[in-house]
């Protein structure tokens, strides 16, 4: 389809007609700024095909403000080989017309044939809409939806479809894929996605598995039975052949005898122990006879042992005896040194008495005279001391009478000073006899006389009278008075004429005082403790002095010749003394020793008298004669008995008794055994019997049976359904896989549209479609083999390039079944990058080789390499 | 003249495990009411006894309730049964008959010949030499004793055995439980009556099997009789007749089917089959997808009207004509999954044919 004019009139912008009529037929830029028309002119060819003259939905074409305008578009065209004129006016004047060389149609016919030589439909109602445009929806890209192609292509895909088809001229299946689906569906009842057992298949595979399972269990339980049954059969074989046989018999019966041996060689034990106890009294006689004979001997050796016993006590008794007899000599000897020690011991300690007393008489002496001494002077200090206290005592001024003497002298002092301050002078200087007194005594001279009260000055002429003033002055008088009567008073009292008395006399005492105070202490170092003591001291010296004398008078007269020294005469005292104990524990030692010889000398004597008169007994004579014949014949039984026993030991050893009481017991236990074993195969086949028929009576065979037959079922059930299962996933993957290769196939042609467009834009690049015709995947060669990324994903750019891309691929299909396929872009790739731009327009240019494009554009100069001019508007 | 009623391998309590459950059951229930038939038959008959020569249950653990519905349905005749253990039921120390005594069920007129002996049957003036097996598996010739034993004067003598004659059933050979061939001769026997086999078969003029009364399973071989012996004295060469019994048919169909009449003589022939019968049907060759659709029907009619119906078709390939994929419209890629199919032969290729082609199929009845 080549347009080749368009003519609008009364239609938005274009009040007044405007036509272009020389469109090329390949190639076609209209550039123009925006608001300058272009977008109507777009407008004005949708709106000639796609909206019926009489829809409402042409309202937009009405200039701004118009209501009685007529919006006229008037086309020509070439499709095939016949040239078409469309004129269409809505609003105000709707008709439609189409001619073609002598053919014509009006009104809805005329739009119904566009309709069908284009490829599109017509609203039902109202404005036209995206899902109406077919061929030309996808082919007239409106500004700014070229990359979203997904639309456009649904609501073409019925041409498209065709197209293809055409072109492959062959047939996909006829509702194929309502069969794939119901496949899906059927297969979706048996298997998961993952291809997993579901639903029925799932459940016959687990009832299967599960009567399998019950089946094994029954089975084994079964074969359980069997051999139990059989066991139950061996046993009671084996119960019956050994009840017949009864081993324990002949047990018992080899247990007979056996016991009657041991009984047998016990009876040989009983005569063993017969010749034992023979041998034994055999053994006992001989051995009391040796014993005898041997006693015998002892006691004749024993009576000579005590004979030299006795000989030895003589002995030893006779020399204690004299070693006493010296003893007692040495005693008396020593008692008599003693004697004589003692006699110088006592005059010695009576001389040395003596001098002593003399010593002491002359010491009492002196010690009475010298205590006489001090007492005497003693005496006449304390005399001196008594007197002088005396005398100080008669000087004494109490000391606070003092006091207050001394205060008052000061006070008196202190108010005269006063006085004398405060009284009225009355100085005068008089002449001789002048005749002048004050309160009568004449004043003569020179002077100054210190009133303090009130005086009388007799002149010669009269009197005056001086009153001093002031208060003061009287009260000080007045106290002054009484002050030196209070001290008067005191001085009286005290017996003394003045003060300065008062202070003499205190002087005087206190010396008085020091004198009797140097006495005092001249008496206490003569006696510390008194006279009184050291009179007593005086008194007792004398009396000391008086025994002593009568001590000396009483001792004996002195010896003629000097007696010894005391410590010489008491050192020979107790050397004698001494000498005497030691003689004397001698002595008793002596005479004890003497009288044990003695004693154990009685003693051997008695013994060995008693032995000796003993053994001298005459029926003692025949005894010992008798008793060697009857060891002889004791010993001979001895030996007798020991043969006897011998020959029964020698018989015991040959019968074993040990061995037979283990073979008896061995047999007794084997007997024993063979019974109980007998009896517990006895319970244990009646125990088996009982659970055999206990089991039994379930049936398990039967049961085994049933189960193998539900087994049997189930594993049918099972193998069908999994051969459905398979057939469906057989089929399933066939379908889909055949479906695919039919699809592949079948938009080959379409794909080596895209092929040619794409490799163009990218290098080595492929844009594959997929059922619904729409482009999905990119691949192109990347870093790491190939990158494949979802059409979705690209970005914007790339989409709108590819949109453009497809629409152009579709073009070529659309052209090669014989469909119109005028290209119309409208301010297409405004996103895309100058380089990608210039791939672009290689392919724009490409495709007006083979169809006319009409580009719209605001951007002239983007457009002027495209070897056509590019038109303003 | 004395008249027996000689039977044996009622398997009692068999189950059946290739069958539906309802099947199955019933096919079990179908033993007791042979057992049922075989005692109307002896009272019919006025038999002097009937011997069951073994495997009289089918298993040793069998409930209390089965053994109980047996010996129930022995009622009706209440002349002299003399039973021995087979190999299913041998006298074992604990086992099936010993079960039976403890449940004391077993009526006085029936004789269980638990041990090797005598049965003596004084008012039929017969003794039944029994050699009852009392393990499962014997490998000396049990009857062989019989040659010794005495009988009454002037009586019949009769043995009762279960096992295999040796040399005249090939398939026993060296088979577990062997009986010589020449018993009944040897041990001077008016009639053995044996078990085991379980078709009707006679090994000599006094030596018969007298095989299950009711068919078990699909091995035609006579199955299905009893036989009613008459002996007219000590040394008189009984007369033997094999009398129907059995209620199931177990058949056997194997066919091949490769051309539209083949289906149609099939079709024909399972619509002759009767509400008795049990059908085993293992089917090879080629069907297209017409000639499946009536198969599928004619095996769903029949399934509907025999006791049990079995069908192997795993030999079949559903290869659909030309005519067929026209009339399913399968174009574009279902065409071709449908010929990829057509062309390929195991089971689940097959399967996913069939299934595809009931997808189109129904496509096309939904769209017509």
């Amino acid at each position: 389809m080549k347009l080749t004019r368009l003519r609008v009139a009364e239609l938005r912008r274009f009040r007044e007609p405007f036509e272009i009529s020389d469109f090329a037929p390949g190639l076609n830029v209209f550039a123009a700024p925006n608001e300058s028309g272009k977008s109507t002119l777009v407008r004005a060819i949708r709106a000639a095909f796609f909206e019926r003259h009489r829809s409402s939905g042409a309202e937009d074409l009405r200039p701004w403000g118009d209501s009685a305008a007529a919006p006229t578009v008037e086309l020509d065209f070439t499709l095939g080989c016949s040239d078409y004129r469309l004129v269409k006016s809505f609003l105000q004047k709707k008709r439609c017309e189409l001619v073609a060389g002598a053919r014509r149609w009006e009104g809805a016919e005329a739009e119904d044939h566009l309709a069908e030589l284009l490829g599109f439909e017509y609203a039902l109602k109202g404005a036209s809409g995206q899902k109406h445009w077919g061929i030309p929806g996808l082919l007239w890209v409106e500004q700014g939806t070229t990359q979203a192609i997904a639309e456009p292509v649904e609501h073409a895909a019925a041409h498209l479809q065709r197209a293809l088809n055409a072109s492959l001229g062959e047939v996909a299946a006829t509702g194929g894929d309502e069969v794939l689906e119901r496949v899906r569906a059927l297969r979706r009842e048996l298997l998961t996605a993952t291809g997993r057992p579901t639903g029925a298949l799932a459940e016959a595979l687990r009832v299967a598995d599960e009567s399998a399972a019950r089946v094994a269990e029954t089975e084994a339980a079964v074969r359980r039975h069997a051999e139990q049954v059989d066991r139950l059969k061996r046993l009671r074989d084996e119960h019956e052949a050994e009840t017949k046989e009864a081993p324990w018999t002949a047990l018992r019966q080899q247990l007979a005898q056996a016991e009657a041996a041991l009984a047998a060689a016990e009876g040989l034990q009983r005569e063993h122990d017969a010749a034992a106890a023979a041998l034994r009294q055999a053994d006992g006689l001989a051995g009391l006879l040796r014993q005898q004979i041997a006693d015998e001997a002892r006691r004749q050796q024993e009576l000579a042992a005590r004979e030299s016993t006795r000989a030895g006590t003589q002995r030893r008794h006779e020399a204690a005896t004299g070693a006493e007899a010296a003893a007692r000599q040495a005693l008396a000897t020593a008692e008599s040194r003693f004697a004589a020690a003692r006699a110088a011991l006592v005059l010695a300690r009576q001389e040395q008495t003596r001098a002593q007393l003399g010593r002491d008489l002359a010491a009492a002496r002196q010690a009475a005279d010298s205590a006489a001494a001090a007492l005497e002077r003693a005496r006449a200090e304390a005399t001196r001391a008594a007197t002088l206290r005396r005398e100080a005592d008669a000087l004494a001024v109490p000391q606070a009478e003092l006091k207050t003497l001394r205060q008052q002298s000061q006070r008196l002092h202190e108010l005269g000073i006063r006085q004398d301050a405060v009284a009225t002078r009355l100085a005068f200087e008089l002449q001789a006899d002048a005749g002048v007194a004050l309160d009568g005594a004449p004043l003569v001279g020179q002077g100054e006389r210190r009133l303090t009260q009130a005086a009388t000055l007799t002149l010669p002429g009269g009197t005056v009278t001086v009153v001093p003033g002031g208060e003061d002055l009287a009260a000080l008088v007045r106290e002054h008075a009484r002050l030196a009567d209070e001290r008067a008073a005191l001085l009286q009292r005290l017996g003394l004429a003045s003060a300065d008395e008062a202070e003499a006399r205190a002087a005087a005492h206190a010396l008085k005082s020091q004198e009797a105070e140097s006495a005092r202490q001249a008496l206490a170092l003569l006696a510390p403790q008194g006279l009184d003591t050291l009179e007593a001291e005086r008194s007792r010296a004398q009396a000391r002095h008086a025994e002593a004398e009568q001590a000396l008078a009483a001792l004996p007269p002195a010896p003629d010749t000097a007696p010894p020294a005391v410590a010489a005469a008491e050192a020979e005292a107790t050397a004698a003394e001494q000498a005497r104990a030691d003689a004397a524990r001698q002595a008793e030692a002596r005479q004890r020793e003497r009288a044990t010889a003695e004693a154990e000398h009685q003693a051997a004597v008695r013994e060995h008298q008693a032995l000796a008169e003993a053994l001298a007994a005459p029926e003692r004579a025949e005894a010992q004669r008798r008793q060697p014949l009857a060891l002889a014949d004791a010993q001979a039984q001895q030996a007798a008995a020991q043969r006897g026993l011998d020959a029964v030991q020698a018989r015991i050893a040959a019968a074993r008794p040990d061995i037979l009481r283990q073979d008896v017991e061995r047999l007794r236990r084997s007997a024993d055994e063979a019974e109980r074993a007998h009896r517990a195969r006895e319970l244990e086949v009646a125990r088996l019997a009982a659970e055999l028929a206990a089991v039994g009576a379930q049936g398990l065979d039967e049961q085994l049976a049933g189960e193998r037959a539900a087994a049997e079922h189930a594993a049918r059930r099972r193998d069908e359904l999994q051969r459905r299962a398979d057939a469906l996933e057989l089929l399933l993957g066939k379908l889909e896989s055949h479906r695919q290769a039919l699809t592949r196939r079948l938009q080959a042609p379409l794909q080596k549209h895209l092929d040619h467009y794409a490799s163009l834009l990218f290098p080595a690049g492929r844009l594959e479609v997929g059922d619904s015709l729409r482009p999905e995947v990119l691949a192109r060669p990347g870093q790491r083999g190939e990158e494949r990324g979802a059409f979705e994903t690209l970005s914007f750019g790339a989409r709108e390039q590819l949109g453009l891309v497809c629409r152009l691929a579709y073009a070529d299909l659309l052209r090669e079944a014989g469909r119109p396929t005028l290209v119309i872009l409208d301010d297409a790739l405004v996103h895309t990058d100058a380089e990608r731009l210039e791939r672009m327009k290689r392919i724009v240019f490409d495709a007006a080789q083979r169809h006319q494009l009409l580009v719209f554009s605001c951007h002239p100069a983007q457009w002027r390499d495209l070897g056509v001019p590019v038109r303003r508007l | 003249m004395t008249t027996l009623i000689h039977t044996a391998d009622w398997q009692i309590g068999r189950q059946y495990g290739g069958f539906e459950p309802e099947d199955a059951a019933a096919l079990a229930d179908a033993r007791f009411a042979a057992v049922e038939r075989i005692a109307h038959l002896a009272a019919d008959e006025q038999a002097d006894a009937v011997l069951v020569a073994g495997d009289v249950f089918d298993a040793q653990g069998v409930s209390a309730r089965t053994i109980r519905r047996m010996f129930n349905a022995m009622a009706p005749f209440a002349g002299p049964w003399v039973l021995i253990p087979g190999n299913h039921d041998a006298a074992l120390a604990e086992g099936v008959w010993r079960h039976a005594l403890r449940l004391n069920v077993v009526p006085a007129n029936v004789k269980l010949a638990l041990e090797p002996g005598v049965v003596e049957l004084p008012e039929a003036r017969a003794a039944v030499l029994c050699a009852p097996l009392t393990q499962r598996h014997t490998y000396t010739d049990l009857t062989e004793p019989f040659d010794g034993w005495a009988t009454p004067e002037g009586w019949l003598r009769l043995g009762l055995a279960h096992g295999a004659v040796q040399g005249l059933l090939a398939e026993d050979i060296d088979s577990a439980n062997p009986i010589a061939p020449d018993r009944a001769e040897r041990a001077r026997l008016d009639y053995l009556a044996l078990g085991d086999w379980h078709g009707a078969k006679r090994i000599g003029e006094r030596c018969w099997y007298a095989g299950t009364p009711e068919q078990d399973r699909f091995k035609d071989n006579g199955a299905g009789q009893v036989l009613r012996v008459r002996i007219a004295g000590p040394g008189a060469v009984p007369e033997v007749e094999a009398l129907p019994l059995g209620r199931h048919r177990w058949r056997t169909l194997e066919r091949r089917l490769a051309v539209p009449s083949d289906v149609e003589a099939l079709v024909a022939e399972l619509a002759a089959c009767g509400a008795d019968e049990i059908l085993q049907l293992t089917l090879t060759g080629t069907l297209d997808l017409a000639g499946r659709a009536r198969l599928d029907e004619a095996i769903a009619a029949a399934e509907a009207r025999v006791r049990a119906l079995r069908c192997e078709r795993g030999g079949l390939r559903l290869a659909p004509t030309a005519e067929d994929l026209a009339a399913l419209h399968a174009d574009g890629y279902l065409g071709e999954v449908l010929a990829e199919l057509r062309e390929a032969d195991g089971p689940v290729e097959q399967e996913a044919l069939a299934l595809l082609a009931g997808l189109l199929a129904g496509r096309e009845e939904a769209a017509a």
